[in-house]
């Protein structure tokens, strides 16, 4: 019986892991799909989300959930300002994204997320901070859930689902996902396919800066300006074991790290939990570049 | 091995290394420590340049090579007593092996997939490295090789040369071609008979080797091996910039952008500590955004004349 409790409860926690992890990757893969574009400053965003969380918690007294709100508004702002600085000039009037681009694009965001992390140091310095905040647990049979993990992963969820009905069922929302298929046919249907991309690239930073403040229910004393560097590559990873795109594949590459990382930690220490959940990427890359599930 | 008509860029920089080769001499101590640093980071430049900037595969986990080299030099050094010098060659050697092993599975992927991979690798690496304490754990090591700013120095002057060497043999050598196609066109060229996985491999492996043997030198010159700083991306971000900023591909633009990255980082360094890199992340984002041929680049461009002496 505790046996059983210890696993169940691992699986549980893997889970809610897999979904904070889910919806901070969930951004990436929403722009990496849209425009094939690949933000490496992906993790430095997620990073600023936090500080905001934090920050919003120190003068507001905000907790985390409501943090996220704020976050997610003031993505679309930092969005739509990325676009039209780094995308823009590269994607503008362009069937589809050049290699030349592509290498313009990756190795500009890379400058950014060294400029924005060695900057955060200045600004924020290098010490470890976080959020003291915890609604309790909640009993659930013989296991003691706590409560901020569980709003986080239920909204989590919902972000994500929200996503899929708003790319599923609105206009707009079909413009982004006809732009992600051919921007040419896109066009020649009526939408403006600057309109469409800047769109969809700033509801990507929103879902982002929003992740980050989640992501501080998870980690008390963990925000830190360098916490991009072990954010980004899960990100990557996850995105691509869901395949670069699918809205949901971001849950299942999520859900499938949180587990993998869980159970390893149960073996190994956690440095190489995480060195084998990143080098996942490579084996999925080789035999399942379309991701886990087709 | 055909190598017609060496022009003035060749000469010039053979004359220049000449120069460096008598400079310790001529000038103090002081000068010469800041030109182990700018050979060094010359000798990083040149390293990335065999494969982001002649096939355009941007290797953001580049400095994992760099961190092999400084370990191996680390561990040789302080386990079996192992002369530096020969802990810089096995340096080389494991950066040659690991870029093989690395490359032979990521350079199937192209693009961002390769660029990605290369970064999780880089991070794995470090967390790997953390958890062994054959390494030193997160702690490192700490060498006692006394201070040696000749053989340093002549051994990273060494280092660069054959770079250069290399870079030229490769840039005016049937080689080139083959290289160039592949990054216009990697598809179109292997469908005209070019053997890209194997050109594209043998530039990995050349970019590894001397990223180790630079690594290796880094850990002789700062006495010790430390994981956060050895295998910290912002290694890969500066030899990124160099050669950005200088112009990816060429044989000049490597020294060129050491020059004008590390001189102004080393005077920010003592004026306003931590905000060098700050200065050098913008200016990578201002350079891959507006002017991406780097300084080579575009005065091959605007200039006729130019263009026949650079290269």
């Amino acid at each position: 019986m505790v046996a059983l409790a210890v696993i169940l409860s691992d699986l549980l926690f893997g889970i809610m892991l897999g979904c904070v992890f889910a919806v901070v990757a969930h951004g990436l893969n929403l722009i990496w799909g849209v425009v094939k574009v690949v933000n490496i400053a992906h993790g430095e965003f997620i990073m600023l989300g936090a500080y905001g969380a934090y920050f919003l918690n120190v003068f507001g007294g905000f907790n985390p959930l409501l943090s996220a709100v704020v976050d997610g508004a003031l993505g679309i702002f930092v969005g739509y300002a990325f676009y039209f600085s780094f995308l823009h000039r590269e994607l503008r009037g362009k069937e589809r994204i050049t290699l030349r681009s592509e290498m313009v694009t990756l190795v500009s965001t890379f400058g950014l997320s060294l400029f924005m992390s060695n900057l955060a140091v200045v600004a924020f310095t290098g010490d470890f901070v976080g959020i003291n905040w915890s609604p309790g647990t909640v009993a659930l049979g013989f296991l003691e859930l706590p409560l901020g993990a569980l709003y986080v992963t239920i909204l989590a969820v919902l972000i994500i689902s929200t996503s899929v009905v708003f790319l599923d069922r609105t206009y707009i929302g079909n413009a982004i996902k006809a732009y992600s298929q051919d921007i040419t046919a896109t066009q020649l249907v009526g939408a403006n396919p600057t309109k469409v991309a800047s769109l969809a690239t700033a509801l990507g930073f929103s879902i982002t800066m929003a992740g980050g403040a989640l992501l501080t229910v998870w980690i008390p004393t963990g925000i830190n300006p360098y916490m991009g560097a072990l954010y980004a590559p899960i990100s990557f990873v996850i995105v691509v074991l869901g395949g670069p795109g699918k809205m949901l594949g971001s849950l299942l590459g999520g859900l499938t790290l949180g587990v993998v990382i869980d159970v390893l930690q149960a073996f190994v220490p956690v440095s190489l939990a995480y060195a084998v959940a990143f080098l996942l990427l490579i084996p999925v890359l080789l035999f399942r570049p379309e991701g886990i599930v087709k | 091995m055909r190598i017609a008509g060496l022009g003035v860029t060749f000469f010039g920089l053979l004359a220049l290394m000449l120069l460096l080769l008598i400079l310790p001499f001529a000038f103090p101590f002081s000068t010469s420590v800041i030109l182990i640093n700018l050979l060094f980071y010359t000798a990083l430049a040149y390293s990335i340049n065999f494969i982001t900037g002649m096939t355009g595969y941007v290797s953001f986990g580049h400095v994992v090579f760099l961190g092999i080299g400084a370990y191996a030099l680390g561990a040789s050094a302080d386990v079996y007593g192992l002369d530096p010098v020969l802990g810089v060659l096995l340096g080389a050697a494991l950066g040659l092996v690991f870029a093989l092993a690395i490359g032979l599975v990521t350079l199937r992927f192209r693009g961002v997939y390769f660029a990605i991979s290369t970064v999780v690798i880089a991070l794995a690496a470090l967390n790997i490295v953390l958890e062994l304490p054959q390494l030193g754990g997160s702690q490192g090591i700490i060498l006692n090789l006394g201070f040696q700013p000749y053989s340093w120095y002549y051994t990273i002057w060494g280092i660069v040369l054959f770079e250069m060497l290399i870079t030229y043999y490769i840039n005016r050598g049937k080689l080139g071609f083959g290289i160039r196609a592949i990054k216009s066109d990697e598809d179109a060229a292997r469908s005209v008979g070019v053997n890209v996985s194997a050109l594209k491999l043998y530039l990995f492996g050349l970019s590894g080797l001397f990223a180790g043997a630079g690594g290796a030198v880094f850990a002789w010159t700062t006495s010790g091996v430390f994981p956060y700083e050895t295998f910290s991306l912002n290694f890969s971000l500066q030899m990124l910039a160099m050669i950005i900023i200088g112009g990816v591909g060429t044989a000049l633009g490597p020294i060129l952008g050491a020059v004008v990255v590390y001189l102004p980082s080393y005077y920010f360094l003592t004026v306003a500590i931590g905000t060098q890199l700050i200065i050098i992340g913008f200016a990578v984002v201002v350079i891959a955004l507006f002017i991406p041929e780097g300084i080579v680049g575009t005065l091959k461009r605007r200039s006729a004349s130019l263009r026949e002496l650079l290269e």
